[in-house]
């Protein structure tokens, strides 16, 4: 696996010639040896269209290319960094979460309230919560921060697990997303972001949530 | 019952109980809950007034119901209480949960804000129950017996149970190049037979809040 | 025995005189000093509690003359530090940081001045070439904290000036300036447009030699302090203006000890 956990706010990654890795901006802490960081023009894979999806979609954090032949250190903000890693199935995570992922992975986009209807999307524009998150699908591993670390629930077709969408930070799995407004929530959960929602997340997979509501 | 899921995050294992949780911390459930917004009022609620300075009120909420809830607010660390029918005084700012059968109420503890500007109001927890306090980093639990007095930064201290007496004193010398004063000028003694709880930061608020 | 805090199976731990861990750390986050009738140079506002009788003096107490003679050369720094001196225990922390003790045995170690809380007399702290950072030099302990536990690399390796705690033993750190992102087609195309922007990634303190660097994870929340202020002088590198020492925020010109002071005591 090319990155692994230093401590609970730093990754190591180990790059080798042909296999590129993507990473934050600014999010190098050191490197040995030959390794070049390239600012992506078109935020990661998938083109220019694909980056003005994520314009649209709010979800705008610039991402940058690391190539070569050595060891790189990241972290960033003093956050608390996760490695997952996926065997084959998709990573749901908010963009400004990743750290670093591997270019083996298939990076997309989607809007996670697809299931709840068009009132969902109206709130999520609304408000502004940039609830368009990244997919990265396929075999490798992805290092993403947290305000506090994380901590995984486990979402079974018995218990759909509710979230604060302010503390979501990723989720993986065969597991259907919803945006509901739960009646109170707002005054009740929310910290007074103008969150009108809670994130329902069932059927099968795991959910990781961070110990704030602290958005990055 | 209470648990703590890592240092940061309180879980809450429901089978139709209550408990009572500062507003907002609750970042995930699953199973059935029913929240209740408890503001002012009764039960001496609003001795949870905090924040003199923003004038911001704290409120609670009483979440009911079968399941497990996950409780954390901005990455603060959590220790638990177990009283056993003692009080404990804690900054409200740091009460994050109790168990729904514990009473809270208010004491006014004077001089602590004339240095820092928090605190003149305590919150305590009094009864038979498990409460949940924040602090920034783990706090350190320090024993103050007769022969040992304890001498605490009013940044670093968070909360206090048993039977002490607190006094303020300053006694330090800060004469410099700058005739600058601060840090530690004044420091709070505790004296008698309890325990006081303390955090690795002097920040007046948690986790930057600043 | 106190009635309080009979442990629990699952209590806390809970500390009092005796069972506080000597010269060591509480846990990651506080450490212990036990002073025997001896003295202890720290930063204001890191002290937490402590028990038995610790008198806390500032450095430019006339008492403290001759020891701030012999161990402390930092005259711009000294509104920022006081002695403790007495018999007792005391516990150290920083914003809930990481803390740790180093013992030097005859040696230097240079360190982010922001990073260091405490050290003993039997250093000498002296201000390093390199602006904003410290050198402790001789034989004896001191207490730093760093945003995540501290990761020892050896030369050669790049840092972000950001991520570096300090280097012990090795030459001066040089910069380091990656051009190639200017360069090319796409380089161009970046200087042209603005599309693209910077990786962030163009600067960095490349360490070479031997010896050992200290690393943290990135942080922007340690803020920094005006302790890499140095005489203005010809020949003493940033020396020449205000902003020397604080390449993250230039032009904000300030008197050393004060701003810096107060910015660390409300963490901002």
């Amino acid at each position: 696996m090319a990155l692994r956990e230093v401590n609970a706010k730093m990754v190591e990654a180990t790059v080798v010639p042909g296999q590129r890795l993507y990473s934050q901006r600014g999010a190098m802490l050191a490197y040995k040896g030959e390794v070049s960081f390239t600012p992506n023009i078109q935020g990661g894979q998938g083109g220019l269209m694909s980056m003005l999806g994520r314009r649209v979609a709010g979800e705008a954090t610039p991402l940058m290319t690391v190539e070569g032949s050595g060891t790189v250190f990241f972290g960033h903000g003093g956050h608390h960094v996760q490695v997952i890693t996926l065997t084959g199935d998709t990573l749901y995570v908010e963009a400004d979460r990743l750290l670093a992922f591997e270019g083996t992975l298939q990076q997309g986009t989607m809007f996670m309230g697809s299931q709840g209807g068009v009132m969902g999307m109206v709130r999520g524009q609304v408000t502004g919560q940039g609830l368009f998150t990244t997919t990265l699908k396929g075999h490798g591993a992805v290092a993403v921060m947290a305000h506090g670390g994380v901590f995984e629930i486990p979402v079974t077709p018995q218990r759909p697990v509710h979230v604060d969408p302010q503390a979501y930070v990723a989720h993986h799995g065969d597991v259907r997303n919803k945006l509901s407004s739960a009646l109170g929530w707002r005054e009740m959960v929310g910290r007074g972001s103008g969150e009108a929602f809670q994130l329902e997340l069932s059927g099968n997979g795991m959910v990781y949530v961070q110990a704030s509501e602290e958005k990055l | 019952m209470f648990r703590l899921q890592g240092s940061k995050v309180l879980a809450v294992e429901m089978t139709g109980d209550a408990v009572k949780a500062k507003n907002g911390s609750m970042v995930a459930y699953d199973g059935q809950m029913a929240f209740k917004k408890l503001s002012g009022g009764g039960e001496g609620l609003r001795g949870m007034v905090t924040r003199r300075l923003t004038g911001e009120q704290m409120t609670v909420m009483e979440v009911k119901g079968h399941g497990t809830c996950w409780f954390a607010d901005r990455a603060s660390e959590i220790n638990l209480v177990g009283l056993r029918g003692d009080k404990l005084y804690v900054e409200s700012s740091n009460l994050l949960a109790t168990d729904a059968g514990l009473r809270t109420g208010t004491t006014f503890t004077g001089l602590r804000g004339a240095s820092q500007g928090n605190g003149l109001f305590t919150t305590t927890v009094e009864g038979h129950g498990q409460a949940a306090i924040m602090s920034d980093g783990p706090a350190v639990v320090l024993r103050v017996s007769p022969q040992y007095p304890l001498t605490v930064d009013p940044g670093a201290y968070i909360a206090h149970q048993g039977s002490l007496r607190q006094s303020f004193q300053s006694g330090v010398t800060f004469r410099t190049f700058f005739g600058e004063g601060g840090g530690e000028a004044f420091q709070i003694r505790f004296e008698g037979d309890g325990l006081v709880y303390v955090q690795p930061s002097e920040r007046n608020t948690i986790a930057g809040d600043v | 025995m106190s009635a309080y805090g009979a442990p629990g199976a699952a209590g806390p731990v809970v500390y009092d005189p005796m069972t506080l861990p000597v010269d060591d750390n509480v846990n990651k986050y506080t450490f212990c000093v036990e002073l025997k009738s001896s003295q202890w140079f720290l930063q204001k506002g890191k002290m937490i509690a402590y028990y038995g009788s610790i008198d806390f003096n500032g450095i430019g107490h006339g008492r403290l003359d001759r020891l701030v003679r012999t161990s402390f050369h930092s005259p711009l720094h000294a509104s920022d530090w006081v002695v403790a001196e007495g018999s007792g225990r005391m516990l150290l922390a920083d914003r809930a940081f990481d803390v740790n003790s180093y013992d030097l045995d005859d040696g230097n170690l240079t360190i982010r001045s922001g990073n260091l809380l405490a050290f003993q007399p039997s250093l000498a702290l002296k201000q390093s070439i390199v602006p904003g950072f410290l050198t402790l030099i001789g034989t004896g302990k001191f207490v730093a904290a760093s945003n995540g536990p501290v990761v020892f690399m050896e030369p050669p390796v790049r840092v972000d000036p950001q991520a570096l705690v300090g280097w012990a033993d090795c030459p001066s750190p040089c910069h380091h300036y990656d051009h190639g992102y200017m360069t090319g087609v796409m380089g161009g195309l970046r200087a042209l447009t603005g599309l693209g922007g910077a990786s962030g990634e163009e600067h960095q303190f490349e360490f070479v030699g031997a010896g050992t660097v200290l690393l943290q994870s990135t942080e922007t929340l340690m803020a920094e302090q005006a302790t890499g202020a140095v005489p203005h002088e010809p020949g003493v590198p940033g020396g020449g203006g205000p902003s020397t020492g604080r390449p993250q925020q230039p032009g904000a010109p300030r008197l050393p000890g004060q701003l810096g002071d107060l910015q660390r005591r409300f963490g901002l």
